[in-house]
């Protein structure tokens, strides 16, 4: 244990030493650590600040989802009575339609009968000449005669 | 024959631990009237040469001041490159050790000091860290550093002290440089906080000064008993097993050896963190005391 000049060279070291960290060690560890801590505290900022908007932006889709859900529901109610419509009107027009097409052709039967008893009556009223001239053996004048024809034609 | 001479008059054992604790000195020579280096014993250059013991203060342990300044070169300069490639974002695995070794001194620093000062944290770190690594020398083999005071040898060849020691806190100057600035600052804060006065009012009583100065001297002498003990633990164990490797010629001897060892370098390990954490604990409770309102 002998003391001697060694100290002094400690001496300088030391403070050599110390000099250096207080110059450049110290300092740039303690910034990088603040930086660090810095962004660490506005990561964890941020990221409250994202959930927050997360929760904002769920919330927000949640309705968007309801609106459209109601308002397709109402799009389906009206076609529904649309729809309802349409067939009522499609309905009514069928059974017009049919009314229509049923007077028609009960018109024309209408028309045919009273064509075909025309006939049938001009017809009659010949063979009832032909038969009353046969009848008769002799040409019945059909002017003189087209009285009683007529009568009787109408009788028919 | 010169070998043999500068052994003599000493037992091999008592040679081999004055051996070990000798620095490698390198100084002024009262009786030749010049600098140079120091010789272990020696007796053929009586005239001439001065052994260890015979320098006076002006000689310079040039083992303790190379180790010393090369491993504060390799530790802060691993500092300073970690922080020439740092990041600000995530930190690689190197960053985040040295991180962690200045959180772990800068908290110690925030928990027990309360004054304002700006010099007390480099402070805690340049003496942590330094400390530190003169202390993890210890573990180094007492053996592996013979061979570079052994080879250097002066003209005739006889070499000069014939042992490095490697380790610079188990020399007390190394220590007691540390404990001088530590005492420095701690007068200088006294002084700035409560004015000359108040630093002379606490040695009304005379015994208060012997205080203040064993206070600074035993944080010196704790660091360098502890590391000097373990140091001569390493030693003793050495001689224990060199002798029976030597006495028997039984190789096996180096296996106990080998174990004890290990066991009290495990052990010492300990002492090793320990009392670096202790002088920088001590430190900034001294300032910090320094500091605080009476």
């Amino acid at each position: 244990m002998n003391v001697n000049a060694t100290f002094f060279a400690e001496l300088i070291a030391f403070c050599l030493f110390i000099f250096i960290t207080y110059r450049y060690l110290w300092p740039s560890f303690s910034n990088i650590l603040e930086a660090r801590q810095e962004e660490i505290s506005e990561g964890l900022e941020a990221a409250s600040q994202s959930q927050r908007k997360l929760e904002e932006a769920n919330e927000e889709s949640r309705k968007l989802v309801e609106d459209a859900k109601s308002e397709a529901s109402s799009l389906i109610a009206q076609a529904g009575s649309r729809g309802d419509q349409i067939v009522d009107e499609a309905k009514t027009q069928a059974i017009e339609e049919q009314k229509k097409i049923k007077d028609s052709a009960e018109a024309d039967i209408e028309q045919n009968i009273t064509k075909a008893k025309e006939g049938l009556r001009e017809e009659v009223a010949a063979l009832v000449i032909a038969g009353a001239e046969q009848i008769l053996n002799k040409e019945v004048d059909e002017s003189s005669n087209k009285d009683i024809v007529d009568a009787l034609i109408k009788e028919l | 024959m010169a070998e043999k001479n500068l052994t003599e008059n000493l037992t091999p054992t008592a040679d081999y631990i004055s051996h070990h604790l000798t620095n490698l000195t390198y100084g002024w020579c009262e009786k030749s009237q010049t600098w140079g280096f120091a010789y272990h014993q020696q007796n053929i250059f009586k005239e001439t040469s001065c052994k260890v013991s015979e320098m006076g203060f002006w000689s310079f342990h040039l083992d303790t001041i190379f180790m010393s300044t090369f491993l504060g070169l390799i530790f802060f300069g691993f500092f300073g490159l970690v922080l020439m490639g740092a990041k600000k974002g995530v930190p690689g695995k190197v960053q985040n050790f040295a991180e962690f070794v200045f959180e772990f001194i800068s908290g110690a620093v925030k928990n027990n000091f309360h004054g304002t000062s700006k010099i007390i944290g480099p402070l805690a770190f340049a003496s942590c860290v330094w400390i530190l690594s003169w202390n993890l020398m210890d573990l180094l083999p007492v053996e592996m550093t013979n061979f570079f005071g052994a080879n250097l040898v002066n003209s005739e060849g006889i070499s000069y002290v014939g042992y490095f020691k490697v380790l610079p806190t188990a020399d007390v100057n190394a220590p007691l440089a540390l404990a001088l600035v530590v005492m420095f600052f701690v007068t200088y804060y006294t002084i700035a906080n409560h004015g000359l006065g108040g630093f002379l009012k606490e040695f009304i009583n005379p015994i208060e000064l012997v205080g203040y100065f064993s206070k600074h001297v035993a944080l010196a002498l704790r660091l360098y008993g502890n590391l000097f003990a373990g140091e001569m633990i390493f030693i003793l164990i050495g001689i224990m097993f060199g002798q029976f490797l030597m006495s028997f010629g039984q190789t096996l001897w180096f296996l106990p050896g080998l174990i004890m060892n290990l066991v009290w370098a495990l052990f010492h390990i300990l002492i090793i963190a320990l009392q670096a954490y202790i002088f920088m604990m001590l430190t900034i409770a001294y300032i910090n005391l320094a500091c605080a309102k009476h």
